[in-house]
């Protein structure tokens, strides 16, 4: 079994997802089941791929290799790296959690589930391919199934029309779930074809015959192709990542997401987009990577500052949370820009701690909103004293959001501006600890209006804290980020060793450690 | 001469002779046994597609015809692609038009020989006859009308079947002109109406003239922008088994016609920046005209528009791969519009209402259908795990090999907004509330038919390699045969 563990953590939630395609749709419990079935078996096979991986050795391991269109050099070239054990982890937990905090889901439960299950396991998929094209084909997997995930099953929201483009807002139905999917979807695969161009480049221009990645990372592109080519993949991969100005997408996706597909899109799937940036911009383009860096870190400080204030004025909490995602998505590009040891470990770092924190946060949301039937934060206050257990781990993804020591996000948070100051961009630092600085202000104002003061009002009659099952995602998430922030040398065992022989590929050439 | 000879065109021989005897049967036939015209049909091409495995087809009728490995390809995807369309539609002809089967079955199975004389006509008599033959038929199918229960729905049932002909009679006709116009330049230069003359003709400014009037002509055919106005009227009046076939049959077979056409006649030099022109601006003007689209059947007219464009555009690049690539996009598109037009017409003429709103929740009134459509719709997108990715990706492949990345940029990107509208009906299928909650009832063979494609969409998805193959054969053999 051991030999075959990368495609069975693939296969998983393909299985269960066929599984579910043929029970009835009236038998929701049995249908729960199955679905919860399905992600604990990716979670456990996720810890386990990290219990089979020497960290001491390092590298690609655990590797299987099976043709699939030899005419063009296609193998599903499934290994995994340390980045790609941590990735895995979090997927696994994230989507564990997501299956446990929609129970409540009754509508269409069966395609629902299917759904998810199929676009999480293209997200395994994406992290232990090391056959580009197959990276790409389960990229689009992750990616396709949540224009239906939204469009069912997400919730609408009204938008007052305003500006002078005010006639535009009601011909697409600004704030409607279906505008939300749509948008989202079809700004995602103007991304896949920016990413699709630069594939061929690379595929044509190293001239191998193979999309095995690490043949393609040790060829040699010519100066002018690594420039052009690096756009691609950045733009590409960088506008699932919530790269400004091309995160708008994001906001409204996840406000309108049902909570298990919010989870999963912001805790996992903006992360394809930053990994990708790294794994095949970064990595494959070194040039490229060296000549942009700069670029890349300016546009991510803007990311981190100003995702942090669209969020410090979003009356709606499930935006505060999405623009939280786009602020703390900066963080993680800021840390891949500095092309520093410390940085790429803290922006790895990053997409866990956030993945896992964002999570929380939107599971917490997601219980509030079915409780209060409103997501407006003016009209909340004293939920504490009716869901106190909420309300704890509330303030808890909120502290690791701010960075404080102790949780997942500190840790990360200090790697990446540790990274920018030794970085020739050390200005970056400067903005990043701004961006966290207005984080802690909207987090503690936003956690003080919900949970604190007066209230709450008897408008909200339908009140209570979280319940039986309810608890486990909380647990778990919460479990994940104190543990995470007090050891972190239980994922930094293998992210480290990974991000020392990868970015040797990128600065190597330039001649030593910037 | 012996009958030696005619193997290459037995095929066609069976077909032609096995309509005129469906014919003759016809009018012996009581009026209750009619609806086995359509068996006897699909029997005679089940035979065909047999015989086109008996006999190689390969070799030449004298310097007229010459079939080959492409030929043969090209016939057997226009002998399934007609056996869908005459399958899938069966029972509703048998309903509407219950009296004139025998009619329908014969200009079918004439269209069906024109076509598959064209990709190895070698003489342009044969060429614009074989055009005909074609064509002809096809202008009174689309005039076949729907027969209703009230007077007036049935008037403006006429209306829409007349004017669905008529466009396409008047632009056919116009196009046919032209097409003559420019082959009696050709002529008139050459000397002589074989293709290989042409291709040696010296290219004075007459020749040239000739040239691209031709191309204009056979434009109309395949409904390339600006030649493409007939395609949504004709789409949205004509029946819809017919329009299944009309988008796909007649559609190959003039694509195949403009790939013999621009190796064995035309220098390519002449035809291609106006054929880069063409594919640009089909896929930019058919992507686009389609998003504001609300009857089904139109915005699948102009989506077959922007196909045309993507076809064009491994046309204009050339070359083995490329032609290999663009047959390979040909039989994904036939596969996939067969089955997307199949699902409308089960749907859309069980409601009598083409429009968005008639599919409005057909994933929950029927979820076999619902996936199917979906299914199609990715698939005409260019998704992954189905045949329309590989086809895209092919042929954007061999477009980047030859030197033109700013093409598949175009086309990747234009190929999002192709997706908008695709999504947009299956939102009307997954996430409207349906008009009517009963389940959908299907015909059982056209519900067979729908299967078969979607079984060939997501079967060469997962595994293109065979079908590749026999496309790289079947372009080799074109550049090297005769």
């Amino acid at each position: 079994m051991t030999e075959h563990i990368l495609s069975l953590i693939v296969a998983a939630p393909f299985v269960a997802a066929l599984i579910l395609l043929f029970l009835p749709p009236k038998q929701l419990g049995l249908i729960r089941f199955t679905a919860a079935i399905g992600a604990f078996v990716s979670l456990v096979l996720s810890l386990y791929v990290a219990f089979l991986y020497n960290s001491q050795a390092g590298g690609l391991q655990l590797a299987e290799v099976y043709p699939l269109v030899p005419s063009l050099g296609i193998e599903l070239r499934l290994a995994v790296d340390g980045w790609g054990v941590s990735l895995l982890i979090l997927t696994g937990v994230i989507i564990f959690a997501g299956v446990l905090a929609s129970t409540s889901l009754a509508d269409r439960a069966k395609e629902f589930f299917v759904l998810l299950l199929v676009l999480v396991a293209g997200v395994f998929g994406v992290f232990v391919s090391q056959d580009l094209f197959v990276f790409f084909l389960f990229y689009e997997i992750a990616v396709l199934p949540m224009y239906l995930l939204i469009g069912i099953w997400g919730s609408s929201h009204k938008v007052t029309e305003a500006g002078p483009l005010r006639f535009v807002w009601k011909w697409f139905d600004i704030g409607g779930r279906e505008y939300a999917a749509m948008k989202l979807t079809l700004m995602l695969l103007v991304g896949s074809a920016f990413i699709l161009v630069g594939l061929l480049a690379l595929y044509f221009s190293a001239g191998a015959g193979t999309f095995d990645m690490a043949v393609l990372a040790k060829a040699h592109y010519p100066r002018s192709l690594q420039l052009w080519a690096f756009v691609l993949f950045w733009l590409g991969f960088g506008s699932l990542a919530g790269v400004f100005p091309f995160h708008t997408w994001s906001p409204d996706g996840h406000a309108s997401a049902p909570t298990a597909v919010s989870m999963l899109h912001a805790g996992v799937l903006m992360k394809l987009g930053a990994f990708g940036v790294m794994r095949i911009g970064m990595m494959m383009l070194p040039d490229g990577a060296r000549f942009w860096a700069p670029v890349v870190g300016a546009v991510a400080v803007v990311n981190v500052v100003y995702g942090a204030l669209s969020a410090l004025s979003q009356k709606d909490l499930k935006y505060i949370i999405a623009y939280s995602s786009v602020s703390h998505m900066g963080v993680v590009m800021l840390g891949a820009a500095t092309l520093t040891q410390s940085g790429w470990n803290g922006a790895i770092y990053q997409m866990f701690a956030h993945g896992i924190m964002t999570g929380l946060f939107f599971a917490l949301v997601g219980h509030i909103y079915e409780r209060a039937h409103s997501r407006e934060v003016a009209k909340m206050g004293g939920f504490a004293t009716v869901m106190p257990g909420v309300a704890a781990f509330f303030t808890l993804a909120g502290l690791s959001s701010l960075g404080l020591p102790g949780t997942a996000g500190f840790v990360a948070e200090f790697l990446v501006f540790a990274g920018a100051w030794q970085s020739p961009q050390a200005w970056w630092s400067l903005f990043g600890v701004l961006g966290a600085f207005v984080t802690a202000v909207y987090v503690l104002r936003v956690s003080r209006a919900v949970f604190f003061g007066e209230g709450p009002s008897p408008h909200f009659h339908d009140l209570r804290d979280a319940r039986r099952v309810e608890w486990a995602p909380l647990w778990i998430l919460g479990g994940t980020l104190l543990l995470c922030g007090i050891w972190p040398r239980l994922l930094l065992d293998f992210i480290d060793p990974a991000t020392s022989s990868y970015l040797r590929l990128v600065v190597a050439v330039a001649g030593g450690q910037p | 001469m012996s009958l030696e000879m005619l193997q290459p065109i037995a095929v066609e021989l069976s077909i032609c002779g096995g309509a005129i005897v469906l014919l003759l049967v016809d009018m012996y036939l009581p009026d209750g046994a009619r609806k086995h015209l359509a068996s006897l049909t699909a029997l005679l091409l089940v035979v065909a597609l047999y015989l086109s495995t008996r006999f190689d087809g390969q070799g030449a009728i004298g310097t007229v015809y010459f079939g080959s490995a492409f030929t043969q390809l090209c016939k057997r995807l226009l002998i399934v692609a007609t056996l869908g369309a005459v399958l899938g539609g069966r029972d509703f002809i048998a309903k509407v038009a219950p009296r004139r089967q025998g009619e329908y079955y014969f200009l079918i199975l004439m269209c069906l020989t024109g076509m598959m004389l064209l990709p190895g006509a070698r003489d342009l008599i044969l060429l614009i006859v074989s055009f005909e033959l074609m064509g002809i038929p096809l202008y009174v199918l689309t005039a076949f009308v729907r027969d209703e229960a009230s007077p007036e729905r049935r008037l403006a049932a006429t209306k829409q079947a007349a004017e669905a002909s008529l466009k396409l009679y008047l632009v056919g006709a116009a196009s046919t002109t032209v097409t003559l116009f420019g082959l009696s330049l050709l002529v008139g230069g050459a000397g002589s109406t074989r293709l290989d003359a042409l291709l040696a003709a010296p290219a004075t400014p007459l020749h040239i003239a000739g040239l691209l009037l031709v191309l204009g002509g056979m434009g109309f055919k395949i409904g390339a922008v600006p030649f493409h106005m007939w395609v949504p009227d004709t789409y949205q009046g004509a029946l819809t088994p017919v329009v299944a076939f009309l988008s796909v049959a007649p559609k190959a077979a003039g694509m195949a016609t403009l790939m013999v056409l621009s190796v064995k006649a035309v220098p390519s030099s002449i035809w291609q920046p106006a054929l880069t022109v063409l594919a640009v601006v089909s896929m930019t003007v058919g992507n686009l005209m389609a998003l504001p689209q609300r009857n089904v059947k139109r915005l699948l007219g102009y989506s077959g528009v922007a196909q045309i464009g993507y076809m064009l555009l491994a046309l204009c690049v050339g070359g083995s791969y490329a032609l290999a690539m663009l047959l390979f996009y040909l039989c994904g598109y036939v596969v996939t519009n067969l089955g997307t037009f199949l699902v409308v017409h089960a749907v859309a003429d069980r409601e009598g209402d083409d429009s968005l709103d008639g599919l409005s929740g057909l994933a929950r009134r029927s979820p076999w259908l619902g996936l199917s459509l979906l299914m199609f719709l990715l698939s005409l997108a260019g998704i992954p795990f189905v045949i329309g990715f590989w086809s895209k990706l092919y042929l954007f492949m061999a477009v980047y090999q030859a030197g033109q990345g700013w093409l598949v940029v175009v086309g990747a990107v234009l190929a999002v907004v192709g997706l908008f509208y695709y999504l947009q009906v299956a939102r009307a299928a997954y996430m409207v509330a349906p008009a009517k909650p009963q389940p959908l009832q299907v015909e059982p063979w056209l519900a067979v038919m729908i299967v078969v494609c979607l079984l060939l969409v997501t079967g060469l998805g997962a595994y293109p390699g065979p079908l590749l193959e026999v496309c790289q054969q079947a372009a080799d053999a074109l550049l090297l045969g005769r």
